[in-house]
């Protein structure tokens, strides 16, 4: 308590200056992959990409943001163990904010695949098992969390699948590709609008201090994907079909359409990546704050403080503006085979399946889920080349990632215990 | 720190424009051929040597669109068509590419000119060939709008019919060849034997191209059906 009492300013301080730098380095690196798919299918150009990403980055991290840095900050670690050395606590999320911030840096600098995700929880994990007792992981959690590793990316195939077999059946695949497109489309846009609302209204709004009855809830869902495809039929009313642009191929004015959604299922992509992502900024730092906070207290039911919520957001915000953008051209640039109805269907497939984690509380990695709904297009015949050694440099990025977070948050736990005590 | 190669390393090069540019390109080399045939006919050996140069540049050109192809194609990549059966097609379009230059090799070489009575009938046969091969092309031509539908069954119908055209000019040119050949027997007694000879093996390579061109479209059909 003494060490609380003494170094909690500086604790504090540190921690949302790591906190920050971790929320710039999920904006300047992180953003890119979400984003990629959108800037890659041609729809969205790079600038509106980065316009997109900010806003709903943002907004994400804020609106639902919540739940999953809940788990971060007290689901991985049991905090009747810390209740009499909370200081403890304090230096481990520290230790692991330095470690995963430190790991994201070694690694991209050396080209290696990284997760924020994986990082951030091999270092919770690594500092809770070695620096207090084995005892003080949450195993059950951890478990819970490693498998919907496996579980997020086949989860998003299969929708992705499911969604472009229903593009194939009811658009594509028709006499009039075009008009289909035009008449069908709206629904999709619907359905983008309904998931995103659906668990920010019922799992992220009460971290904002908002909340809703049940039938509230779900009316205000679907006015809100009423809203959405309201929006979507007004963007594609001016888009005609042009017989000359379709005589090299025959489905370029079609496409057009599904350019118009792709803007939109960009801004859920941005929204579910910032819901899901901030929390590897922030969630240690809300834990270091509540306990310095509350004088001690581990695992008070202290709610969430917005403006941690709020500093993720601007964390990441910042990372895009500053970083973040040469990286999307990058990758939008290195990805040229999709159009933009694949790239629809496989970021709508990603962007539902990041947003239903978020809204479970289960840090997902954004990028291997989206590499999961690419697959999923893929396996239903709609692209042309996809590289499947992707899928070992994914387990071979777990496999380094999670010990590497682990050791150095091990190192920066003692160093910190050294040099604020015991 | 740019971590960027996960997602876009998702991302292999599509084999189908190269596969396209090289059908195309081998079917360049069949045309000029009928260029080359009408200048031999003509004993414009001149044309004819400029020609027979232009299509040894083409065949040249396919030999390294196909190399190139199959180097951009790891055995990890995930297509919509088994690597197998794209890599089949790949080479028996390349095979219409070395039969032209076979084929325009051996006539410049002899300076080979056909007996009058059957010259029309082979420069008619050089463009049924050209025709089949084209049809051919067609026919991979349509692979990019077949990958956008997913191949969906619609999509396949409409390249079994070009296929189905494919087949039916090889069938022209098998029944060509076949006039030609018994012109030539009528008159063999009265020509050199030895040139007799290479005319017969002349009319079977350009019957090959075509043969080619039909294999070329039956396989195409094999591999969208995966």
């Amino acid at each position: 308590m003494e060490i609380i009492a003494n170094y909690g300013n500086v604790l504090i301080i540190m921690a949302v200056v790591f906190g920050v730098f971790m929320a710039w380095g999920i904006g300047a690196n992180d953003v890119a992959n979400a984003m990629g798919t959108s800037v890659g299918s041609g729809a969205v150009t790079i600038k509106q990409a980065i316009i997109i990403a900010v806003i709903f980055e943002f907004a994400g991290a804020i609106l639902a943001g919540g739940e999953v840095t809940a788990t971060i900050r007290k689901g991985i670690l049991d905090a009747a163990l810390f209740a009499n050395e909370p200081h403890l606590l304090v230096y481990g999320m520290l230790a692991s904010l330095l470690a995963a911030g430190s790991w994201l840096l070694i690694a991209s600098s050396l080209g290696w695949p990284v997760s924020t995700t994986h990082s951030i929880i091999g270092a919770i994990v690594g500092f809770g098992a070695v620096g207090v007792g084995v005892d003080a992981v949450e195993w059950n959690q951890v478990v819970k969390i490693v498998m919907s590793w496996l579980a997020s990316p086949v989860l998003a195939g299969i929708i992705a699948f499911t969604l472009f077999r229903s593009l194939q059946n009811l658009i594509i695949d028709t006499d009039h590709p075009f008009n289909n497109a035009k008449k069908y489309v709206p629904y999709y846009m619907f359905l983008v609008g309904l998931v995103v609302s659906l668990v920010t209204i019922f799992k992220g709004l009460k971290h904002v201090g908002l909340s809703f009855d049940t039938v509230t809830s779900y009316m205000l869902s679907i006015g809100f994907g009423v809203f959405i495809a309201a929006i979507g039929t007004f963007l594609i009313r001016n888009i005609h079909l042009d017989p000359d642009e379709n005589k090299d191929f025959y489905y370029a004015s079609m496409e057009r359409i599904f350019g118009v959604l792709m803007i939109i299922t960009a801004a859920a992509m941005a929204f579910a990546h910032g819901s899901n992502d901030v929390a590897n900024a922030i969630g240690p730092l809300a834990a270091i704050y509540s306990v310095i906070d509350s004088g001690g207290i581990v695992g008070s039911k202290s709610a969430l403080p917005l403006w941690i919520l709020f500093i993720g957001g601007v964390g990441i915000a910042v990372g895009l503006i500053t970083y973040g953008h040469k990286v999307i051209a990058t990758v939008g640039t290195g990805i040229t085979q999709l159009t933009p109805s694949r790239g629809f269907a496989a970021t709508l497939a990603a962007a539902a399946t990041v947003v239903i984690a978020s809204g479970t509380g289960i840090p997902v990695s954004t990028t291997q889920v989206l590499v999961g709904a690419v697959l999923g297009v893929g396996l239903a015949r709609g692209m042309a080349a996809l590289d499947t050694r992707v899928i070992s440099r994914i387990f071979l990025s777990w496999i380094v990632t999670l010990p590497a977070g682990a050791v150095m948050s091990i190192v920066f736990f003692f160093a910190l215990k050294g040099a604020f005590g015991a | 720190m740019a971590n960027t190669d996960n997602i876009t390393s998702l991302f292999g090069k599509s084999p189908i424009a190269p596969l396209q540019k090289h059908m195309k390109q081998v079917h360049s080399c069949l045309k000029d051929f009928a260029v080359f045939a009408k200048a031999a006919n003509a004993q414009d050996w001149e044309k004819a040597e400029t020609v027979h140069i232009s299509i040894n540049n083409r065949e040249e050109q396919a030999d390294k669109l196909k190399k190139k192809l199959r180097m951009n194609l790891p055995s990890t990549f995930m297509m919509p068509f088994s690597r197998r059966d794209l890599l089949d097609v790949l080479l028996i379009q390349d095979s219409i590419a070395n039969i032209t230059k076979d084929l325009a090799g051996l006539m410049m070489t002899r300076h080979m000119v056909l007996p009058e009575e059957i010259a029309g009938d082979f420069i008619k046969l050089t463009g049924l060939c050209v025709e089949t091969s084209g049809a051919a092309l067609m026919a991979v031509n349509e692979l990019d709008e077949l990958l956008e539908t997913a191949f969906s069954s619609r999509n396949r119908k409409i390249v079994g019919k070009m296929i189905k055209t494919v087949n039916e000019l090889e069938h022209e040119t098998d029944n060509a060849q076949n006039d030609i050949r018994n012109k030539l027997f009528a008159l063999e007694s009265d020509l050199p034997p030895v040139d007799v000879m290479f005319y017969y093996r002349a009319i079977e390579w350009l019957g090959e191209t075509a043969d080619a061109a039909q294999k070329v479209g039956s396989r195409f059909e094999v591999m969208l059906t995966k």
